[in-house]
């Protein structure tokens, strides 16, 4: 059986067949986790600095020149490595008093905060699994982004307290501005709202529970709606970007609809993350220095700040390491351009925009696939991955140790 | 999916019988329901028809493939999400510690499983829209976010 | 074609994502990506044909992409699959949460200004811009 690092559900129930070392067939991997499995055999990096092809060994001396000589390099990626490379790169960060961020930092790491934090109530998916009788994918679409969520976990499966599954035993509804996949399982479940309009949905569940009338159009659906979930036995929330961006610095309406509910029956959280092992991260630097993400290390000390985010890091950093991410592809371009600016070492099993303009490209192997290590799955739940084949890159880990002897 | 209108359009239209039906209209609904094959109409396989020749097996194509249960996987529209391998109820019998609680299958008496990325059919004929008890169940189609699974 | 003002939400789309994950070079991410879902009605309102190639411009910036049509009723809303070219508009202002504005995107529709870019292209348009 293999992992798969496709999103962070990390199913790892894959049956790969090789044929002369190479996959050949694979059962149970989603679309999307056979793209990921795939890509062993495409786009992937060599090694280069300052524009000509060199070899590992030369390429990982100039990336640990370009980072001692920076007064504030910017450590950025970690969500698609593994816990034990995430540890290396918090390390060589601390050495090198530098800035180090993930991609929650612009994607779910406010609410995975509260998450880790102990402030938001949150469980494992195989309580959804066996417990969840009331969902809600909120602003979420797990068809496309987790796409085996619903039938592995939340919606479809047997559980031990529910044994008939989801045609009599749970109750799923949606939440978004797109009818998505998810939206049209979920069908009469479905509630579609404007572009940020998941604060006004908020306070419409909010007058319910408080027995008022809900300012929203169809006011009975919506009484009905808060009426099913006062019933859930264990009810479980599943929060995507959509809510996350929506909300920004109003998360706190959010915290204050999970708190309402709790009063009546349980309700938990488990946000949607993303890549795999963002929440691998998130908890390490969390349990490392007291922050999730936006950690500096200058003068020794660990501070968390906005300041440490990539959004503003990019104005202060004068280098940045780029590890397992594309911050080129997935910020605004005005941010990329910031980026184009400094000179940056990327990390990466596979060329990408950020690789491509690069002082410095390292290849490295693809977790799960040709390196071990562990990861948290979205729910903190810890996942060991075994090479499936044999890479010619070293590991993430292997190569941020390198950088850090020699910095 | 096409119709036995589209069907017909492809035939010879002139109503010989050389197929053993009277019309080609009925050897189109035939054709459909699969108790032709398109060589029994033996005109169609004049050079003057090959155009239509070609359609046909076209449009055929994706009917050839359905097993007996009619079920039709289109292959390019599958997320392998697995929805349909985990809510269908013979999977569910058939395979307790596997598809039933949402892992992959663990038993090979399952009808549908995911590989390379896309849903696969193993055991038609345990598929309950079969045989002399059959019944009209619809959970792989309905739990599908894709129409990748059809009945003809 | 007449100019046509939505609001841009990007979304993540499992056949994007697979090609993602076989290149961002390739011609299928760029198909995948490059893309701006509307309305019916809006469509047929400023003479948008399905497949047609738009400008769509934002404070922050424009990208050509193709244009589509879509089954669901959204009206004022486009959708567009989170990539590079969605990345075109995105603001680079952010507020005190600091995180960008991925999902509204105040936007106008006009004809097509030019080709629809390579991923090459635009990542030259970003170290030049
Ligand atoms: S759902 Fe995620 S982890 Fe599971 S197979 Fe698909 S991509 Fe991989
Ligand atoms: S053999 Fe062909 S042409 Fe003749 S009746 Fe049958 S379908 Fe029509
Ligand atoms: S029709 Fe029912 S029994 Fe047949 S494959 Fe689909 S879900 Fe299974
Ligand atoms: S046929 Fe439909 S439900 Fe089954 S795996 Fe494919 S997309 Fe999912």
């Amino acid at each position: 059986m293999a992992v798969c690092t496709g999103c962070s559900l990390l199913c790892d129930d894959i049956e790969v067949t090789l044929e002369s070392g190479r996959i050949a067939r694979t059962k149970n991997l989603c679309r999307k986790g056979l793209g990921r499995f795939r890509s062993l055999y495409s786009e992937r990096a060599s090694p280069r600095a300052d524009g000509s092809e060199v070899d590992v060994g030369d390429a990982i001396s100039r990336a640990a020149e370009i980072l001692s000589g920076a007064k504030r390099p910017l450590l950025f990626g970690w969500s698609n490595s593994t816990l034990e490379a995430q540890q290396a790169g918090i390390a060589l960060a601390r050495k090198l008093g530098g800035v180090i961020d993930d991609t929650s930092s612009f994607c779910q790491g406010p609410l995975m905060e509260l998450v880790i934090r102990g402030q938001m109530p949150t469980g494992t998916l195989d309580d959804v699994r066996n417990f969840g009788d009331t969902l809600i994918y909120w602003g979420s679409d797990p068809t496309s982004s987790h796409p085996r969520h619903m039938s592995r976990f939340s919606y479809f499966p047997r559980g031990e307290k529910l044994q008939k599954g989801f045609e009599e035993d749970r109750t799923a509804f949606a939440v978004d501005v797109r009818e998505s996949p998810t939206a049209k399982i979920v069908a009469d479940g479905y509630f579609q709202i404007p572009p940020g309009g998941d604060a006004e949905f908020i306070e419409a569940i909010l007058s319910v529970l408080d027995g008022k009338m809900p300012k929203v159009q169809d006011k009975k659906r919506m009484i009905s709606f808060v009426t099913t979930l006062k019933k859930a036995k264990m009810g479980f929330i599943f929060p995507g970007l959509g809510l996350v961006y929506s909300l920004k610095d109003r998360l706190d309406l959010f915290s204050q609809l999970v708190a309402r509910l709790n009063e009546g029956v349980p309700f938990r959280v488990i946000p949607m993350v993303g890549h795999y092992n963002m929440r691998g991260f998130n908890q390490t630097l969390f349990e490392q220095t007291g922050g999730i993400n936006q950690v500096s290390f200058a003068d020794g000390e660990a501070r968390r700040g906005q300041e440490n985010g990539i959004i503003s890091a990019l104005d202060s950093c004068d280098a940045a390491l780029v590890v397992g991410s594309d911050p080129v592809s997935s910020l605004p371009a005005a941010f990329a351009r910031k980026l184009a600016k400094i000179p940056v070492v990327v990390m990466d099993p596979h060329r990408n925009l950020t690789a491509d303009l690069a002082r410095v490209v390292i290849p490295t192997a693809l977790s799960g696939l040709e390196a071990g290590g562990a990861a948290l799955r979205m729910d903190g739940v810890r996942v060991e991955l075994a090479p499936v084949v044999e890479g010619a890159s070293p590991s993430d880990a292997e190569v941020l140790a390198r950088i850090r002897e020699v910095v | 999916m096409v119709g036995a209108m589209e069907i017909y359009q492809l035939t010879p239209k002139i109503n010989c019988k050389k197929c053993g039906l009277p019309t080609c209209m009925a050897f189109a609904v035939a054709l459909l329901a699969k108790e032709k094959n398109i060589e029994d109409c033996t005109p169609l396989l004049e050079p003057k028809y090959e155009a239509k020749l070609k359609k046909l097996r076209e449009v055929m194509a994706p009917l050839a493939s359905a097993s007996e249960t009619g079920l039709i996987i289109h292959d390019e529209k599958c997320y392998g999400c697995g929805n349909c391998v985990v809510a269908c109820p013979v999977n569910v019998a058939n395979d307790p510690r596997g598809s039933a609680i949402g892992l992959g299958p663990k038993s090979d008496k399952v009808i549908l499983m995911v590989e390379d990325g896309v849903v696969k059919c193993l055991n038609p004929k345990e598929c309950r829209r079969f045989g002399p008890n059959r019944i009209m169940c619809n959970l792989c189609t309905s739990t599908c976010p894709s129409k990748a699974i059809e009945f003809v | 074609m007449a100019e046509l003002s939505v609001l841009v939400v990007t979304f993540r789309d499992i056949f994007q994502s697979e090609a993602q994950e076989a290149g961002r070079y390739g011609e299928e991410y760029r198909k995948a990506s490059a893309l701006i879902l509307l309305d019916r009605g809006d469509a047929d309102r400023a003479g948008i044909k399905d497949g047609s190639a738009v400008t769509v411009a934002s404070d922050a910036g424009s990208v050509v992409v193709n244009a589509g049509v879509d089954q669901e009723s959204h009206p004022g809303v486009a959708f567009m699959p989170n990539s590079p070219w969605s990345n075109q508009l995105v603001s680079g202002q952010v507020g005190p949460s600091k995180i960008p504005e991925f999902k509204r995107i105040e936007a106008r529709l006009s004809s097509a200004s030019g080709p629809v870019l390579k991923i090459e292209e635009l990542l030259l348009g970003i170290v030049q811009g």
